[in-house]
């Protein structure tokens, strides 16, 4: 861990990285001490201060119905990252399961697994999003659930390479030697090997699932108002550009700083944890 | 030479200077681009919103028209007009020709009434009444009332006429003898006699028209000879292109703050007013808004003030003027512009312990039409507001298509939905009896689904009242009732701005005496003047 953390921090990007990511989650966690204007969440309106440019104490103006900016990136920031970890944590023990089961068990478990994730790979991923968000309402718990349902085959895909090479590896045959059930190898020695991998994939990926999240909200499918969310903020911004530059840029730079952050700091763990396959 | 033959060469001189002189600005093509919502139906028997009524007052012609900068009607296709109780006969011009070269002729009204009353679709309701049309003879048609309807002649704005040999050339897939009544073909084709033709129509993307050098009243020279009606570009599109030079004239749906930045940039901002407003529209059937003490508590609450402020586009120049009631001011029945309407919390607390539900018993859903971004600001307007008197509220963006598709069922449809309506003859019938009559079947005019036995009572004596008084009277009682019951809050009256280059003069847009008082009339593009800019 030691060894990890001090390679991490001799090359700068991963610092960097850490940086932006730790700017980010802090935001989130604390939005509530940081944002001058915590009630700019929700329902609040102040027309007299409406659509008005950076200045103090807006840092970052004001939006068309008089709610701060700033505060409201720190909220947005809270729903993203949500967003992030709740899809991971669905769709990545779906995936690993899907994963492990086709590669070890193989035959027609093999076949039919990974050609239903194939199914789901071939629709191109914002597509899928979008029909499973046609279907439903567009709320929270549907955005989650629609970027969840094209999330989890990349897992599959993922562990089920790393799963078919382990299972060549003399401590698998070693195991079903001695007799351990089928579980036990699959959860217990093959899935402790592919960890490296799935920790990489998933720190890149928070980045992505929160691009995404925000591109199905710029679409008008995402998170509905007056909840803050970086896309619809984007996409609400766009129509004033550009004169009420503030409504776009800020958004948006919130978001790049979001995605590169997990960028750097996912590139820099696949390097650091020897996961570069 | 003597003085006099020195003036008269003089005069000759310049005489035959100005004879070349309009030969010049006609070697440039002069092109018109705008921009509208979403989609734009070709076919008149479907047309129903502001880009269809572009479409339908370029490419058709009526038998009437608007006076301009003041009220009634004036001749247009019909020469004249008279009344015999229920029968209306129109003596129709005998030089006008549709664009495909056939004459217009009697049978072709007669055509384009049954067309309408048989696809039942657009405005056909306004001729619910009209039992049907005969042609007397070429150049004569009657139409025959089944009961008295006062504001007739003003539906005729809304009969465009139609090239019947064409259609019936052209009728497409169909049951019985008229198929499909030429559906098909309009709604990709024009037949009229207007002053553009089609050239290309995409419902989605563009229509394109050109001057129809044969209309019937001419075309003057300075009108654009090809105009470009865009559909469903981004306001900051329209925003960079207005001031490239690249666009002429914005649709009225770009937000207040576009419109005060293009005007800042030196665009000049045209205006249409008199005919509509605002409406915040409550589903009388859903709870707790099937309650009129919990729809008067909204009503109450809904801070008109900051509705005002926020449609301001110049000092001079706002998108709207405060509601005095149902009915705009300055329209029969109207309440006076001192009547305004103003917030009153403390009334809406009273209403609200009137009300049988209580206010966090239902989460009320505020819908807002996806095309226009300032409905977004009121729906979160009225969250806020709302949320001071207890009512909880969830917002919902919902693209105009599937809106025009829910509200046809009471139970799909939103506990409140954002409305611009106006009234489409200039006639307050034609404003209220979509939206509040009971027969009226569900529309995007009527997300109330009221049924009101008063309200139905009012609306059919200002139908059949021909005394201009008593109708007067009728819809002031009816304004009264529709307050009363409120399945509406009326948010402000509504004035339509548009921002525009400086390439084009619209007199019908921007001079009250050449006004029309009917959305939408003002884009007659064969009145609008190109400057010789290019």
């Amino acid at each position: 861990m030691r060894r990890t953390l001090s390679i991490l921090l001799s090359n700068p990007l991963s610092v960097i990285g850490l940086i932006l990511v730790g700017t980010v989650v802090f935001s989130a966690v604390f939005a509530d001490l940081i944002a001058p204007f915590p009630s700019h969440r929700g329902a609040v309106v102040d027309f007299t201060n409406f659509n008005q440019p950076p200045h103090w104490p807006n840092i970052f103006g004001t939006d068309l119905v008089g709610r701060d900016v700033f505060s409201r990136i720190l909220y947005a920031y809270r729903i993203s990252l949500l967003l992030g970890v709740v899809v991971l944590a669905i769709a990545v023990p779906i995936g690993v399961t899907v994963g492990l089961a086709a590669g070890y068990l193989g035959g027609w478990a093999e076949f039919i697994l990974m050609r239903l994730t194939d199914v789901f790979l071939s629709i191109p991923p914002l597509v899928l999003a979008m029909s499973v968000m046609g279907v439903l309402e567009p709320t929270l718990t549907n955005g989650m659930l629609a970027v969840t349902t094209m999330w989890w085959p990349w897992y599959a895909r993922l562990v089920y390479n790393v799963t078919r090479s382990e299972a060549q590896e003399g401590y698998v045959l070693a195991a079903e030697i001695i007799g351990a059930s089928r579980l036990h190898i699959m959860f217990r020695e093959i899935l402790p090997n592919c960890v490296p991998s799935i920790v990489t994939k998933m720190t890149l990926d928070l980045g992505f699932v929160i691009l995404i999240a925000s591109s199905l909200s710029f679409l008008g499918l995402g998170v509905q108002a007056p909840t803050p969310d970086l896309g619809s903020m984007v996409a609400e911004g766009g129509n004033y550009l550009p004169d009420s530059w503030w409504l776009t840029v800020f958004p948006s730079l919130a978001i790049l700083i979001a995605v590169f952050g997990f960028n750097l700091l996912g590139d820099a763990l696949r390097q650091v944890l020897g996961s570069d396959q | 030479m003597n003085r006099i033959a020195k003036t008269a060469a003089a005069a000759l001189l310049s005489v035959s200077t100005l004879a070349l002189m309009p030969a010049a600005p006609a070697l440039a093509e002069t092109v018109l681009r705008l921009d509208e919502v979403a989609v734009g139906e070709l076919d008149p028997g479907k047309a129903t919103d502001y880009a269809d009524s572009i479409l339908m007052f370029n490419v058709y012609d009526t038998l009437v028209l608007p006076a301009q900068g003041a009220p009634g009607l004036v001749p247009h296709l019909a020469e004249s007009w008279s009344a015999d109780g229920n029968s209306h006969t129109f003596k129709l011009r005998q030089d006008v020709k549709f664009q495909s070269g056939n004459p217009l002729t009697a049978e072709d009204v007669v055509f384009s009434l049954d067309r309408m009353q048989e696809l039942g679709l657009g405005f056909s309701y306004l001729f619910t009444n009209v039992e049907k049309a005969e042609a007397v003879d070429d150049h004569t048609v009657t139409f025959v009332l089944k009961e008295t309807y006062a504001p007739f002649v003003a539906s005729m704005l809304r009969l465009p006429i139609v090239d019947k040999k064409l259609v019936m050339e052209n009728l497409g897939e169909g049951d019985g003898e008229m198929k499909d009544w030429g559906q098909a073909f309009l709604s990709a084709n024009g037949a009229g006699t207007g002053a553009y033709k089609v050239s290309s129509h995409n419902p989605q993307q563009e229509t394109v028209m050109a001057k129809n050098a044969d209309y019937f009243l001419g075309v003057p020279g300075a009108a654009p000879d090809t105009v470009r009606l865009r559909y469903g570009l981004e306001p900051a599109t329209v925003r960079t292109l207005i001031s490239q030079g690249e666009h002429d004239i914005s649709s009225q749906w770009l937000p207040p703050e576009v419109l005060k930045a293009l005007a800042q940039d030196g665009a000049q901002l045209l205006t249409e007013s008199g005919s509509g407003a605002f409406y915040v529209k409550m589903n009388t059937t859903k709870p707790p808004l099937d309650d009129p003490e919990c729809r008067l508590a909204l009503a109450k609450a809904f801070d008109y003030a900051a509705a005002i402020k926020m449609i301001a586009v110049t000092d001079d120049v706002s998108q709207g003027s405060p509601a005095t009631g149902a009915i705009p001011v300055g329209m029969l029945g109207a309440n006076p512009p001192s009547a305004e309407l103003v917030r009153d919390l403390d009334a809406a607390k009273q209403h609200l312990n009137s009300c049988r539900y209580a206010p966090g018993d239902q989460t009320i859903e505020i819908s807002w039409i996806a095309e226009v971004p300032l409905e977004e600001r009121f729906a979160l307007l009225m969250q806020a507001n709302f949320a001071e008197l207890g009512v909880k509220s969830e917002i919902k963006k919902m693209p105009w298509a599937l809106f025009a598709e829910q509200v046809s069922k009471a139970e799909n449809t939103p506990h409140i939905s954002q409305i611009f309506n106006n009234a489409v003859t200039g006639d307050p019938d034609t404003l209220l009896y979509g939206m509040y009559d009971s027969k009226a079947p569900g529309t995007w005019q009527s997300p109330e689904h009221l049924k009101d036995a008063d309200v139905d009572r009012l609306l059919e004596e200002g139908r059949v009242n021909t005394d201009e008084s008593a109708r007067a009277k009728a819809y002031h009682e009816l304004n009264n009732r529709l307050m009363a019951i409120a399945p509406t809050i009326y948010g402000y009256d509504r004035q339509n701005v548009f921002a525009a280059s400086d390439r084009v003069k619209v007199p019908a847009l921007s001079d009250p005496a050449k006004a029309f008082g009917l959305d939408g009339m003002g884009f007659s593009f064969r009145l609008m003047e190109m400057q010789d800019q290019n």
